[in-house]
């Protein structure tokens, strides 16, 4: 405390005597406010990001670089990605708040009533990058505007120990469900299952049983976006196999599991493959030493990454998607817009994308043959996450109704009530119930 | 005790009493070890021939150092602090009152004013808050201070003012009325006899109003946005848990750091209602 | 009028308003201002809104329209909703009757002179002071499915022998936070029942004890009926907070695996804030509040009972 605290002291007694020598000096001579004081304050709350070097270059570099060439004030504010929610809907109802804020996912269509067109910088950027992806597309915009600038897409990839694998005779990850459920099987008779999560948790659950449901060609809703269709052939044939497979192959603590379980379940070695970002192999990277092979070779020499397999309606991905929205009741609309065409302009948004090293990827196609991807080869697969992406509420809009079926883990828990034993047919029924009510 | 032999000592009271204090303190001693643990120790399965859940040979202070050097965390520790004791103020100045007056006066609508200042406390918080804020802003005490050390008393008031209902109902009618038969005024009474009285209660309630405050999270979240507003709660877990990565030392650091010290504090409080009670009741 | 201006202002000790305060309903007026004030100010306006907010179909963003009660009965018909309940019921049920007597218990234990005593009273306190998302990041850390210290004590001891998944089976789940709501909650009930206990006069007991009556009948008949009143308070304050739980289930478990662990609180947020329909959020806030007034109003007649008798 005593060194923060003298750190604080050294900060305040410079910019005190700053003020004194300089600031002092300009205000008497030229016998007004100081501009500083007029300046315009551009509050922006972010996620705090899972790559600590990226907040870092963020508040020492390109925030006080904007700062100077702006000419405004920029306040930068970063909380666990699970509280933003908290703040934007208090922002909006009191009328007050961060100005830009970052948006998970359909959060653009939520707060679609609150937010500010922002078609122009989103076109702009679409035909400077060589366009948006649909993904992108379809959750920054409803047809009419785009409630959010796209930022990044935090992809989720399987990683899986390559050694491991070899063991059990698979020299690539498998294609498709039934391949992955054999290899599963193998593996956990090892000791060394697959892990997956089916609990309450905002990410890795939904990434992991939305996609799955869509490969074996169900859905929660027609393309109307009313007609509940989840109670099918084909959802019930994957709940059931979903049962099997967890018997069969894969950590059964994953009912549990949040985000970073499966994180720490695959760097302590307890399990071969997760669907994951890339935080896994960066954490690896990061401390080489900390975390070895059981052979004493670093991890990260020992992961891949695949997509999740093919089902028999095809493949699919879901990926958290971030925006930048920026609020109706901002009273810095124009200096805030400045702020965010100033991020996306290539060569800063460039220092943001290689301060990721590839955990974020960005949603324009330009960036796709980007050689950061070949520094990596690890990584390459994430470069087309965004790509592969769908959004959620499929066949319908990813609307707010959408989104609604989604906090409340309505396709997650259909999963998890029929691994806990209820009947497919039943699980399922459930899951239409719930989903007609929200399908009003 | 006054009666029975030493086994009886060890098996009535000393044997619970341990076992008391190891449970409840079970979970500190797996923070303080997580504190040290180096990282490397940290993902080792439950069922690992090398997993050491209750020691370490490599114990490291740098998560103690990345607190204090890469977040805010003095800074949270004095928000809270800060916060904490105001609202607590607050809240028993009110509290002592109010209980005093719903307990021991009567006046009309007593008993419906007392189920009235309950109602409130019954209202949840995550209905609460979003109004609040708007509160909040309307008075423009956003991101201050002063946005939770007036909202905190909210809850406290009405557990105060209850939890010193039920101490002044304890203390017998007939203290307050030999004071007054040998002249003194209610207000007199009430200040000089009563209210000393109470000393434990009203300490005990203090405690408890300091350590409500002290784990609030939802309005600190919404309320405070500059990072260096925030309380230890909300700054602690917004700044150690990225993504899917929590950073365990710093995070069990930081929890530590921010109770100990407060039960340091208390250990001289418990002292002092304990002796000032003595002397009290008797009276 | 000069003579008795004079003689007044020598004997204006009891100033005008402080003999008015002689007024048992002008001094308990005075004295239940701040309290007034403070609630009035910040409680009321949001309280009612939040009672209106339930009344409407309101939106985040988007001003509603009135709507009776659709809301309640939509949430009545919600199969979340009622687990909710059942949960809520079950969790605060087995949390108090746990908290209370372990609580009495460790209240008598530090009710005596012993070495450290200061400090064991402090100490034991930990429980409660630490911020509770904290404190539950840590019991997390505990029930870890692969990492659980708990397991790995249970298997060194031999009490099992596979790993128990203490999170991810339901009942286990709603255990593991029954658990830790009591770790939590016993230090605040001891500390309470202590100084509850303090205010009884040890002549008391003694009296009782040299009439020659055993230890458990002068707990009963003597120190239990004047502990009672803070006790039900005690005990009121903690099933409301129980029953109002957000903080620990909302780390633990978020509410899962598959709604087992659901609360009112947690599943309001879920609904107002997860998904912006404030409006049945505060629906199901409000439909905490038939359920507590019914439990308030049980313990409150029982409190005066106490008192009469």
């Amino acid at each position: 405390m005593v060194e923060t605290k003298r750190r604080n002291v050294i900060k305040l007694a410079g910019s005190a005597a700053a003020l004194a020598s300089t600031g002092m000096a300009g205000i008497l001579a030229s016998g007004r406010t100081p501009a500083f004081a007029q300046q315009k304050t551009v509050h922006w709350l972010k996620w705090v990001d899972f790559v600590p070097a990226t907040d870092q270059m963020f508040t020492k570099d390109m925030v006080p670089a904007a700062e100077k060439a702006l000419g405004i004030k920029i306040k930068l504010e970063t909380v666990n990605g699970n509280d933003l929610q908290p703040r934007i809907t208090s922002s909006i109802q009191s009328g007050a708040g961060p100005d830009i804020i970052m948006s998970f996912n359909s959060f653009t269509h939520l707060y679609a009533n609150s937010v500010v067109d922002m078609s122009d910088l989103a076109e702009d950027l679409s035909k400077r990058e060589g366009g948006l992806y649909k993904y992108a597309r379809a959750i920054c915009s409803d047809g009419k505007m785009f409630m959010g600038v796209p930022w990044a897409v935090i992809g989720g990839m399987i990683a899986y120990r390559k050694s491991w694998l070899e063991e059990a005779g698979a020299t690539k990850f498998p294609d498709n469900w039934e391949d992955y459920r054999a290899l599963a099987k193998k593996l956990k008779a090892k000791g060394r299952p697959f892990g997956q999560t089916l609990g309450h948790t905002f990410g890795d659950a939904p990434g992991f049983t939305y996609p799955y449901l869509w490969s074996w060609g169900g859905k929660e809703v027609e393309a109307d976006g009313k007609t509940v269709v989840i109670n099918t052939k084909e959802t019930i044939e994957s709940v059931k196999f979903m049962t099997g497979l967890w018997k069969d192959g894969m950590d059964e603590g994953g009912l549990a599991w949040d985000d970073t379980n499966n994180n720490r379940a695959f760097l302590s070695q307890t399990i071969s493959a997760t669907l994951n970002g890339a935080s896994i192999y960066i954490e690896s990277l990061r401390k080489p030493e900390q975390y070895q092979t059981e052979k004493g070779k670093p991890l990260n020499t020992d992961i891949l990454h695949a997509p999740l397999p093919k089902g028999p309606a095809g493949q699919f991905g879901f990926h958290l998607l971030q925006s930048n929205m920026l609020m109706k009741y901002s009273k810095n609309q124009d200096a805030a817009k400045e702020f965010l065409k100033y991020l996306h302009t290539e060569a800063n948004y460039r220092k943001f994308f290689e301060s990721q090293k590839g955990f974020a990827t960005p949603c324009t196609a330009k960036w796709e043959s980007d050689k950061l991807w070949d520094a990596d080869p690890v990584m390459t697969p994430y470069k087309v996450a965004a790509k592969l992406g769908q959004a959620i509420g499929f066949a319908g809009p990813p609307n707010a109704k959408a989104q609604e079926v989604l906090s409340k883990y309505i396709v997650t828990d259909m999963y998890a009530k029929a691994v806990q034993g209820m009947p497919a047919e039943e699980s399922v029924k459930w899951a239409e119930s719930e989903l007609k009510k929200v399908y009003v | 005790m006054i009666e029975g032999a030493l086994w009886r000592k060890w098996v009535f009271y000393n044997i619970p009493l341990i076992l008391f204090v190891f449970v409840l303190l079970f979970p500190f001693y797996w923070m303080i070890i997580t504190t040290f643990r180096p990282d490397g120790e940290l993902y080792r399965p439950w069922n690992a021939a090398n997993y050491m859940p209750f020691w370490t040979n490599h114990p490291t202070i740098e998560h103690i150092q990345y607190l204090f050097e890469e977040t805010n965390f003095g800074r949270w520790m004095f928000n809270t602090m800060f916060i904490a004791m105001v609202s607590t103020l607050i809240s028993l100045f009110c509290g002592v009152l109010a209980g005093y007056a719903l307990a021991r006066l009567n006046f009309p609508y007593a008993g419906s004013l007392g189920t009235v200042i309950f109602v409130t406390y019954l209202v949840p918080q995550t209905l609460l808050f979003i109004p609040l804020a708007q509160i909040i802003r309307n008075f423009e005490l956003g991101d201050t201070p002063w946005s939770l050390i007036l909202t905190y008393p909210t809850f406290l008031i009405p557990f105060c003012t209850w939890l010193m209902m039920g101490y002044f109902k304890a203390i017998p009618k007939e203290l307050e009325e030999c004071a007054r038969i040998d002249g003194a005024s209610r207000w007199k009474a009430m200040v000089y006899i009563i209210i000393p009285v109470a000393v434990p209660g009203i300490l005990s309630s203090g405690i408890i109003a300091f350590t409500l405050s002290w784990n609030e999270f939802i309005y600190a979240l919404v309320f405070l946005s500059s990072p260096d507003q925030k309380t230890v709660p909300v700054g602690v877990t917004s700044e150690l848990i990225r993504g899917d990565v929590f950073f365990w030392g710093p995070l069990m650091a930081g929890a530590l750091l921010g109770s100990i010290p407060v039960a340091i504090v208390y250990s001289f409080f418990v002292e002092h209602y304990v002796s000032g009670l003595t002397g009290s009741v008797k009276g | 009028m000069a003579v008795t201006a004079v003689s007044g202002a020598e004997i204006r000790r009891p100033v005008p308003r402080l003999r008015r305060l002689e007024d048992e309903r002008w001094l308990a007026m005075a004295l239940l201002f701040p309290t007034a004030l403070l609630l009035g100010l910040f409680i009321a306006y949001p309280f009612i809104e939040g009672v209106l907010l339930s009344v409407t179909n309101q939106r985040v963003g988007i001003p509603g329209e009135f709507v009776g009660l659709d809301n309640f009965v939509k949430i009545w018909n919600d199969s979340i909703f009622r687990t909710t309940v059942w949960n809520t019921f079950w969790y605060t049920a087995v949390t108090t009757v746990f908290k209370l007597a372990l609580g009495l218990w460790l209240a008598m234990l530090l009710n005596r002179h012993f070495k450290g005593k200061a400090l064991v009273r402090a100490f034991i306190l930990l429980p409660f002071i630490i911020p509770t998302v904290l404190s539950t990041f840590a019991w997390k850390w505990m029930f870890d499915p692969t990492f659980s210290v708990i397991n790995w004590t249970l298997f060194q001891l031999g009490l099992i022998t596979a790993r128990i998944n203490w999170l991810g089976d339901p009942d286990l789940a709603m255990t593991s936070i029954i658990v830790v709501n009591i770790w939590r909650g016993v230090p605040f009930f001891a500390i309470s029942l202590l100084a509850g206990l303090q205010t009884i006069s040890p002549e008391l007991n003694e009296a009782a004890a040299i009439d020659g009556a055993r230890p458990w009948n002068r707990f009963w008949y003597v120190t239990w009926p004047l502990l009672l009143p803070v006790t039900m308070v005690v005990m009121l304050f903690s099933v409301i907070q129980t029953f109002a739980d957000f903080q620990l289930v909302y780390v633990m478990t978020g509410g899962g695996p598959a709604n087992a662990t659901h609360l009112f609180a947690t599943y309001a947020y879920q609904l107002g804030i997860g998904t912006g329909l404030l409006s049945e959020g505060a629906a199901i806030s409000l439909a905490m509040f038939p359920f507590l007034l019914i439990i308030v109003v049980v313990q409150l007649l029982y409190i005066r009972r106490v008192e009469t008798r």
